[in-house]
């Protein structure tokens, strides 16, 4: 199937913006490198941008299901495939930049994938999604029935090996994979109500929101404080702090407000609001 | 057919200076335009170069002369390379820090000597300069993240300095202190990290011939990004260990607690004494790309500084403490 037809074979605009954004990145990268603007180590910052576009990508894919949910988004589903399809490539680019740093000595490869235990379940996640992609096409999916729900839940494990991988290549700081992180839980926190039928009406996501964010800020204490001599209290303390960056908590916060805002125009009657300066009227 | 293998200490042709060259370099480097080592620097850098240190006061004390003592086995990286690729906390986590790095006020600058001493003091940069005898030194560069760059050291040998102050017996240590000031460097407003930049020595370390105070590079004074206006080289232990633009060296009979290893004292430790054979816990040591390169090349044990530093060393565990 071509990227840009929906099942019936038409021209799909909406499929076509989508596909062109997920390759975007990519391509910015790529002229990055072939110009050489990405400074002294260009492959190493390739590799890191390429990896930081999948852990995007992925939590994008996760996020189709509770936006279907929330925001009566349903046409949303028609790009999921090509979303986790994407965050597939983009992880198979990361593991080639990172292959090419190493001059192509594919045995220094897979010693330090096995040393390594960040490489280790990097590599772990990349697998799983390479599983994942190679089922994701129509047939398997007939094929499977059932069991290709099943197998694609694996998702859920891929983005924890993912986040983990990128907590522990951090040098000191883990503002990003914090984040990224948070919205992984944010995006946890929105399945599991819908699994104890709790109705998410915007103040019970508005509570979910305030809920996850702390959970992000308790996150990255624990961190800081069992992986690294940083003082946790300043930690929690820097969070009252905007001078250098705003921190994760807030952009958690900020993620999880959105979906409150989008719950509440999704609310509105505008059949209503239109109609009603013409009652005015008359 | 003649196949010549140069030997450790042996510098590529490329890399040699003819004799005419050598004896010509103060008008060579005089010419800074059309100089070598500045035409390396490229169009950018050149600019910034220029203007980062053309009102420096010290400005007239460079070039200064070679010590053809310390020699390179590979070509120097150019300029460009090295001044916009650089760790400097104080200014910001990632590596292009170059931009910010220029609020930094190198003038008026004092550095404070003090702890255990015969003579404590506190001496303005210019005066410092006037009573040491500078030289340019080429020296590698390992940083601990496995990359590694050559550079045109020009600065004093630490030695001298602590023959002028004279430290006590008891003195055992000396401490390196960085600048506070989160007005200018934007990376201190990470208040939750331990500022100011602390990093220190053993007393025979620091009195070790390769232990080298930088002032200049590239015939010229430091840029702000080298660590302007006065840092340390200690070339045989991972780039980390050698502070940046420094206010205070403090005698003390006890071990400093320096910067990374209050954050990471399983990944950056107190003596970081280059050696391949001890893998950082996530990447190995055993090579290092060359900056400027697309070569990825064989790290020496203590840089390749054996012979200078390895009797250092001589008396102690040779384990995982002594190279983290």
């Amino acid at each position: 199937m071509i990227p840009w037809t929906d099942r019936s074979g038409r021209f799909s605009p909406f499929k076509l913006a989508i596909l062109v954004a997920l390759l975007l990145p990519g391509l910015y990268i790529g002229i990055g490198l072939a110009t050489g603007t990405l400074g002294a180590k260009p492959i190493e910052v390739a590799t890191h941008e390429i990896g930081l576009w999948t852990i995007r990508f992925l939590m994008i894919t996760l996020a189709v299901t509770p936006l279907r949910v929330i925001a009566g988004w349903r046409r949303l589903i028609h790009v999921r495939r090509m979303l986790g399809v994407a965050t597939f490539c983009y992880a198979l680019i990361h593991l080639s930049l990172y292959v090419a740093d190493q001059k192509f000595n594919l045995g220094r490869v897979a010693s330090e994938i096995a040393v390594r235990f960040y490489l280790t379940i990097g590599f772990a996640g990349l697998v799983g999604l390479a599983m994942l992609a190679a089922t994701s096409t129509d047939g398997a999916i007939r094929k499977l029935g059932k069991k290709w729900t099943l197998l694609h839940k694996a998702v859920y494990v891929i983005a924890m090996l993912g986040l983990a991988h990128f907590f522990i290549q951090s040098k000191i700081d883990v503002s990003e994979a914090t984040v990224m992180a948070g919205i992984f839980v944010l995006l946890m926190a929105y399945r599991l109500a819908k699994r104890v039928k709790l109705k998410l009406t915007p103040g019970a996501l508005t509570v979910i929101a305030v809920g996850i964010a702390a959970l992000t800020a308790g996150l990255e204490v624990v961190w800081y404080a069992s992986a690294t001599g940083v003082d946790p209290a300043r930690i929690l303390q820097a969070n009252l702090d905007f001078s250098f960056m705003v921190r994760p908590t807030w952009w958690v916060l900020g993620t999880g407000l959105a979906v409150v805002l989008v719950a509440l125009v999704k609310g509105i009657d505008w059949s209503r609001l239109k109609r009603a300066p013409l009652e005015a009227a008359s | 057919m003649l196949i010549k293998n140069p030997k450790g200490w042996e510098i590529p042709e490329s890399a040699a200076t003819s004799e005419s060259a050598y004896l010509n370099r103060r008008q060579l480097m005089k010419g800074a335009a059309a100089g070598t080592i500045l035409a390396a620097a490229g169009p950018v850098l050149g600019g910034v170069a220029q203007a980062a240190t053309e009102d420096d006061p010290s400005a007239h004390l460079y070039p200064v002369k070679q010590n053809l003592r310390y020699r390179l086995d590979r070509d120097l990286t150019p300029e460009k390379i090295n001044s916009t690729y650089n760790n400097f906390y104080e200014f910001g986590s990632h590596k292009e820090i170059w931009r910010a790095a220029q609020r930094l006020p190198v003038r008026p600058w004092t550095v404070r000597i003090d702890g255990m001493v015969e003579n404590e003091m506190e001496i303005g940069i210019d005066d410092l300069l006037a009573k040491m005898p500078l030289e340019e030194r080429l020296y590698r560069h390992r940083c601990v993240e496995a990359w590694s760059m050559t550079i045109p050291w020009s600065g004093f040998e630490l030695s001298h300095l602590i023959k002028m102050v004279q430290p006590l017996g008891s003195a055992k240590y000396v401490e390196f202190r960085t600048f506070v000031d989160k007005s200018f460097a934007s990376g201190q407003r990470q208040f939750w990290y331990p500022w100011p930049y602390v990093e220190g020595l053993t007393m025979e370390e620091a009195m070790n011939e390769m232990t080298f105070m930088v002032t200049g590079t590239y015939g010229h004074p430091a840029l702000p990004q080298h660590g302007a206006p006065i840092r340390i080289a200690v070339p045989w232990k991972y780039g980390f260990k050698s502070a940046k633009s420094i206010v205070s060296i403090t005698f003390t009979d006890k071990r400093p607690k320096t910067f990374w290893e209050e954050l990471q004292d399983a990944e950056y430790g107190f003596w970081a004494n280059v050696n391949p054979a001890f893998d950082h816990p996530r990447w190995t040591q055993k090579t290092e790309r060359v900056l400027g390169t697309d070569k990825r090349v064989p790290t020496l044990i203590y840089n390749g500084y054996g012979e200078f530093v390895a009797d250092l060393y001589k008396d102690m565990p040779q384990d995982r403490a002594l190279f983290i």
